[in-house]
């Protein structure tokens, strides 16, 4: 139609006469045309027939020459046995057993006494059952120091224990904090990260909070506030004793720990025993030196250490007598308390770092602190009198 | 028209227009384009993998499992050591193209289609 087109442009007879033939040939053409791409669809569809047919054949080929070759080679009949054999091996298809006949955890419900207690464990159950009753294994023996460790706190602690508002509180109660301590997992305990810090942290002056104070718990240390005077006295002479910020523990190790300065050492042999105290076999006493200039500072930070407050005006002898008799006292809620009083006293940034200290604390340990601080503040100032 | 004017070169339809549609003509318009096909599915590598592709198919759909039961039926008729490759051709090569699956059939069907469409000379 297009060509015709052009033609049309320039009226010419024989333009046009060329037009009709055109037309005609376009006819022609179709009609030609249509048998033959009939024919060659045709065509195509028996090619690819052909190609298909040839590649089936081929496939067939293979598997003939594979099985005879399996003939004569012998071992085409291999997977045939007699007749006994394939009843005894055939596939079980029955409920409630596997396809080999067997019961699925036959031996769950078998019981089995335990050498040690004598006692019927569950088969399951039989073998951590007996690394905890021997006392062997991994875990029995890390539960074992755990249990040891709060035995100890919690004997001392609760040796003297006169107030029962802090034991029935369950905020504070040593048990609870406990029991929020052992959720964390195990492995908190002993990684790498943990040591890191404790590296970086221990003894600084007005390092940053650990929000979870109680996250390490279980650090290898002695807790001072369950020693009496003497104890503690021969203890700074022989260990490093600088109290760690996350444990609040006392370092065991050497005079020379390299995780602490001397200048700590010396501290804490004051804030323990008085500046009276004798001190470091080779070190002086610069007590002094340490409370009055950086006396905000230090008093921070001994809250984040949940020491007893050394506020300027305190004389180390009631901070020492507080220590003692307050041990039977939740840790932190002690700590907390006679911050409030020495802080709240005449110092006001005291109370409301403490504050703010026991709010971030709150924050970690989930407990109800305004409300305890302000009963046991008489009690203590009772306690101290 | 334009499938079809690409399907067969331009010099083709004036040959066929000239000299009409007779047997003979076609019959060797097909050989030829029979074996330049078969050429082409060889050169590009399509043959092989269509093979494999069909084995594999066979295979997961279980014919070849029920082939070489028959297999053993014919071997068990003529005898075990006296069977012939032959044999075997003869037997089963008609159960084999008759046991093709549809489905494995259309998808190589469409394949070579598809193959021959791209190609097509």
């Amino acid at each position: 139609m297009k060509m015709e087109e052009k033609h049309l442009s320039g009226p010419d007879n024989t333009r046009l006469e060329v037009i009709l033939p055109r037309t005609d040939f376009f006819v022609f053409i179709f009609a030609y045309l249509i048998p033959v791409l009939h024919f060659v669809l045709f065509i195509l569809q028996a090619l690819i027939q052909d190609v298909y047919s040839e590649l089936v054949e081929d496939a067939c080929l293979g598997l003939c020459f594979e099985v005879h070759r399996a003939v004569k080679q012998g071992y085409f009949f291999l997977d045939e046995t007699d007749q006994d054999s394939i009843k005894e091996f055939e596939i079980v298809d029955q409920p409630g057993v596997d396809i080999f006949g067997q019961v699925f955890n036959q031996w769950k419900n078998k019981e089995c006494e335990c050498p040690n207690c004598k006692r019927l464990i569950a088969a399951s159950r039989f073998a951590p059952h007996l690394e905890k009753c021997l006392g062997m294994g991994r875990n029995s023996s890390r539960i074992a120091n755990r249990r040891l460790a709060t035995n100890n706190n919690i004997s001392k602690s609760e040796s003297d224990q006169e107030d029962n508002d802090d034991l029935n509180d369950n905020d504070w109660s040593y048990g609870a904090e406990k029991k929020a301590k052992k959720r964390r997992p195990d492995k908190n305990q002993n990684s790498p990260r943990r040591s890191k810090s404790l590296k970086h942290k221990n003894g600084e002056l007005g390092t940053s909070v650990s929000l979870d104070p109680y996250k390490y718990n279980y650090n290898a240390g002695i807790s001072y506030e369950s020693l009496g005077p003497n104890e503690i006295r021969s203890l700074l002479t022989t260990q490093c004793g600088v109290i760690s910020e996350h444990t609040k523990k006392m370092c065991t190790r050497s005079h020379r720990c390299p995780q602490h300065t001397d200048d700590q050492r010396r501290t804490i042999r004051l804030l323990l025993l008085g500046p009276s105290a004798p001190t470091l076999p080779d070190a002086d006493v610069e007590g002094d030196s340490f409370d009055i200039p950086n006396g905000q500072a230090l008093l921070s930070r001994l809250q984040w250490e949940d020491f007893p407050d050394v506020s300027p005006t305190d004389s180390a002898s009631s901070k020492a007598s507080t220590n003692y008799s307050d041990s039977k006292r939740p840790k932190k809620k002690k700590r907390l308390d006679v911050s409030l009083i020495s802080g709240g006293g005449g110092v006001n940034m005291t109370g409301v770092s403490s504050s703010s200290c026991q709010s971030s604390i709150s924050l970690s340990t989930k407990k109800k602190k305004p409300k305890t601080a302000a009963p046991s503040v008489s009690s203590i100032y009772d306690e101290l009198n | 028209m334009v499938v079809v004017f690409s399907l067969f070169d331009a010099d083709r339809l004036p040959n066929l227009a000239r000299s009409g549609i007779s047997p003979t003509n076609t019959m060797n318009k097909e050989a030829r384009l029979k074996a330049s096909i078969n050429q082409k599915l060889t050169e590009t590598g399509e043959r092989d993998r269509l093979k494999e592709l069909l084995r594999a198919k066979l295979t997961e759909c279980g014919w070849k499992d029920q082939m070489k039961a028959q297999c053993k039926d014919v071997i068990k008729q003529k005898g075990l050591e006296h069977v012939t490759v032959e044999d075997l051709v003869v037997e089963v090569t008609p159960k084999g193209r008759a046991l093709v699956p549809d489905s494995v059939k259309k998808e190589l069907l469409q394949r070579i289609r598809a193959f021959l469409t791209q190609h097509a000379s």
